[in-house]
């Protein structure tokens, strides 16, 4: 009790209890002094919420340093946090690689709730007219799978950025450590309230919470909104930090086209989430403002427009896909040459391929809502752009296979990954057009091979390369390295049955099944396919339960791997595992292509005052 | 030397002051008498290029390093800049969301306003940043006294703004923000402005507490450009927002 006690994460609780009982006595208060019933739930909920987060992060201890400098005084030095050991995790630690896999813990850990929520309804969607969950049971765990799983992505990629970037570009931290700390810490009670909407009503909207039914779902409908506006700030500002680092951090010699590719990837992402992201949580206060004090944005009886919501949820909405997924593909091509043992083909179109996604994701939002009465001139246009998107993609897609044509392939789990990841976002992908498509679309739109699209899209852009991150990248955090008997038994427990699933999603959704119903009619056909969907979703499940066997395994006693375990040139790997508390003890300078396998004596980095040799192949 | 830099300076923040009060008269009598939409428009960007150019100093992002050593004091204080300005651009689409639901909802309406109550607290607000960029100067020339002379100045304005805003505007406006849309969009653009005003008047009185402190020299005054810096792009969302919700469009 004594070792918990000093813990950030155990203070924060204790304050997030007494501010969220603040914010409650706050408004009760105020509905006092105006005559008003004193008790209403939820603005007492919402304001709560909010406060109980903000006090949440003060307990924790992020705001001390800050709080110090506003009253005049110098922070003090933290001093060597590894000497705290595993408890550095659980407070308020201002080092890149500590945040980053505290980031990485919570993702997978709002990962695996979204991916138990999903197992039971596709336990219920397994036989029709199965009693097992009510509809609004069913319509709560069909939207939090949706959302919670894209906070976790949003978690996820703020990890990989976290971790990998600062020593991909030769720097001692991210620009703004404190910051780096609060982006962090902001994302833990953005879950808990959006996770607390399970136990007040739940909501029935899907993760998109289009008003009006939004405006007249139950209380968790609050929660979501709330949870997410938080979860936003976490985004941004994790954003902020990556696009600064890079600008200011590089290493000498790291001109623009020296960068791992996975920077540019965090550059195009970065982009995004700090300017668009704003938009989703302005749609979501805006719905939040109505419900508490009826101002009607998006009440047609007042004069608003509910179509606006969409505009304005989608900005961000569309986009948030290329958020998910550039620093996915990213990882493909960071890792891709390593394993083919080549330089990466087309190196500066694959730089570009990832902003000009990221841009071209700014004009595209409208091809969410071809069916939503949008106005007709506005259709071929959106559709235009959003066609447009395939060609960035493309270019990636054949930088992949002339990557790999005639290397030297060895198959470690992360080189299967992503193999895998390629495979899979390469359904995704083609999937897509169709559905920007107006004439397709309109016949499409709602139905379950939406369903299969983006499942396949995130699935091989994000959730197959986050698991080859992990594995190439463990090594790296703990100085061990992961069972690959264990990690093949993943891959082929999760890959096969995954891709037969999605395309049973897309099968279904052409004989008819609509998505986010909790029932379907056994005469449509297609009740075996449902059968094998659950089992196969099962199996998945049971391939991320061999991966956490891995981790605590590998932890427990896993291979030690203290040395270049891949063979690669990027500089992270130049230095012992784990990573030292500040990355780079001598300078480091940038003098060769970051990708030249297989090519004689052109070393890419060389660090200074040590002998170099042995350190760069 | 220093004197003459120093009086060069308030020539210049007078110069742009007149400027940009010259602007605000001419949008409002423009309004009123002879209303032409794209010259509104284009008054409006004219200011917050002013704003944004003299006072917010967006050329700076653009010097070059004069110590490309990562660790110096020049080198940081760039990055700090960068760093803030990301915040800026991040927080303006908050702001251009807003804009667009107001035009959306709204179209070439406007709510039922007072005029004179606009014009006042827009008054305040352009008149809070003259001093605001008066602080920063005259920290740049080591001028503490003048520096909180300033600062105090540019928060008790801004106070001012708020209370013209909450305590006045919004009792007497003619709607609640549950009666009808431009209500809701009324309440929301100001109110959003007003947190931002509310967090700026934080900021700034954090600094006059650390100034008073002597915290800050003429080199090192990071903070004092960064709250000033900020106010400034309150005053920026104004300058947007005030024909946004008093001069576009005819009353229904």
């Amino acid at each position: 009790m004594k070792k918990l006690i000093p813990l950030g994460l155990i203070r924060g609780w204790v304050w997030q209890i007494i501010g969220t009982a603040f914010g409650v006595g706050l408004v009760t208060g105020i509905r006092v002094l105006m005559h008003l019933p004193p008790w209403k739930a939820e603005p007492s909920a919402v304001v709560g919420g909010l406060f109980g987060a903000l006090f949440f992060i003060y307990g924790v201890g992020v705001f001390d340093d800050w709080i110090l400098w506003a009253s005049g005084r110098e922070s003090p030095d933290h001093g060597d946090e590894m000497k705290l050991g595993w408890r550095r995790f659980f407070g308020p630690s201002n080092n890149h690689k500590t945040i980053g896999v505290q980031y990485l813990a919570l993702s997978l850990l709002l990962f695996t709730i979204a991916g138990i929520f999903a197992l039971i309804f596709r336990v219920k969607l397994a036989v029709p007219g199965s009693k097992l969950l009510t509809p609004t049971e069913y319509n709560t765990l069909m939207s939090l799978h949706g959302i919670v799983m894209i906070i976790s992505v949003l978690i996820g990629i703020s990890a990989f950025m976290n971790y990998v970037v600062p020593m991909l570009i030769g720097a001692r931290d991210m620009v703004f450590p404190r910051l780096n700390a609060f982006s962090f810490w902001i994302a833990v009670p953005a879950g808990e309230i959006l996770l607390s909407s399970l136990f007040m009503g739940g909501f029935d909207t899907g993760w998109t919470g289009y008003p009006p039914l939004s405006a007249q779902a139950p209380l968790g409908m609050q929660m979501f909104f709330l949870g997410v506006s938080l979860a936003s700030f976490s985004s941004i500002l994790s954003a902020l930090n990556v696009l600064a680092t890079v600008i200011r951090l590089r290493a000498k010699g790291m001109t623009p086209f020296r960068m791992p590719i996975f920077v540019w990837a965090a550059i195009a992402t970065s982009i995004i989430s700090l300017t668009a992201t704003q938009l989703i949580g302005l749609s979501f206060q805006m719905v939040m403002l109505q419900r508490l004090l009826g101002m009607g944005f998006f009440d047609p009886i007042k004069g608003g427009n509910p179509i606006l919501f969409q505009y304005l949820f989608w900005f961000y909405s569309h986009p948030a896909v290329y958020v998910f997924v550039l620093p996915g593909l990213g990882i493909i091509s960071e890792l891709l040459p390593v394993f083919v043992r080549k330089p990466l083909y087309g190196y500066k179109w694959v730089a570009m391929s990832s902003l000009a996604i990221a841009l071209a994701g700014f004009l595209v939002w409208g091809h969410h809502m071809f069916a939503a009465g949008m106005a007709e001139y506005l259709r071929d246009p959106f559709m235009v752009s959003t066609l447009l998107v395939a060609v960035p993609t493309g270019v990636k897609f054949f930088s992949w296979v002339a990557t790999i044509w005639r290397g030297k392939i060895t198959f470690p789990t992360p080189m299967l990954f992503v193999l895998a990841s390629i495979l899979v976002f390469l359904l995704g992908g083609l999937s897509g057009p169709p559905n920007a498509t107006v004439s397709t679309d309109l016949q499409l739109n709602n139905t379950y091979y939406i369903v299969g699209h983006f499942h396949d899209a995130l699935y091989g852009g994000y959730v197959f390369p986050f698991f080859a991150a992990i594995y190439y990248w463990f090594p790296k955090m703990t100085g061990k390295r992961m069972s690959e008997k264990l990690g093949k038994l993943q891959f082929w427990l999760m890959v096969p049955s995954f891709t037969v699933m999605s395309l049973l999603m897309m099968r279904i959704g052409l004989l008819g099944m609509r998505r986010r119903v909790s029932d379907y009619d056994p005469a449509l056909g297609f009740q075996a396919d449902m059968m094998v969907m659950t089992i196969m979703s099962f199996l998945t499940a049971l391939g991320v339960l061999v991966f956490f066997i891995n981790l605590f395994l590998t932890l427990k006693r896993g291979e030690a791997a203290t040395g270049n375990v891949w063979n690669s040139r990027s500089p992270e790997w130049l230095v012992p595992s784990p990573m030292p508390l500040h990355n780079y003890d001598q300078e480091l300078e940038v003098v060769g292509e970051p990708y030249d396998y297989g090519l004689k004596d052109s070393p890419y980095v060389r660090f200074h005052g040590e002998s170099e040799d042995g350190r760069n192949q | 030397m220093v004197e003459t830099n120093k009086a060069s300076a308030l020539r210049l923040g007078m110069l742009i002051f007149g400027a940009l009060a010259v602007a605000t008269a001419v949008e409002f009598l423009l309004a009123l008498f002879a209303y032409v939409l794209p010259i509104l428009v284009v008054i409006a960007l004219i200011k917050a290029g002013l704003v944004m150019y003299y006072y917010m100093h967006i050329n700076r992002l653009f010097e070059a390093d004069p110590d490309p050593d990562q660790e110096s004091f020049s080198y940081k204080l760039m990055t700090n800049r960068i760093g803030l300005w990301f915040f800026m651009l991040s927080d303006s689409f908050i702001f251009g969301g807003l804009l667009v639901s107001r035009f959306n909802l709204l179209g070439l309406t406007r709510p039922d306003v007072n005029q004179f109550t606009g014009l006042g607290v827009t008054s305040l607000l352009l008149i809070s940043s003259f001093f605001a960029n008066r602080a920063e100067t005259a920290m740049v020339h080591g001028d503490r006294k003048q520096t909180t002379i300033s600062l105090v100045v540019t928060i008790l304005l801004g106070l001012l703004f708020l209370a013209g805003v909450i305590g006045i505007e919004w009792r007497i406006a003619p709607f609640r923000p549950a009666d009808n849309v431009a209500g809701a969009i009324f309440y929301a653009m100001t109110g959003f402005h007003a947190f931002h005003v509310l967090t700026g008047i934080t900021f700034l009185s954090i600094v006059l507490g650390n100034n008073l402190r002597m915290r800050y020299t003429s080199e090192k005054h990071w903070a004092v450009e960064a709250a000033v810096t900020y106010w400034h792009f309150i005053d920026v969302v104004w300058i947007i927002f005030y024909p946004a919700l008093y001069l576009i469009g005819s009353v229904h």
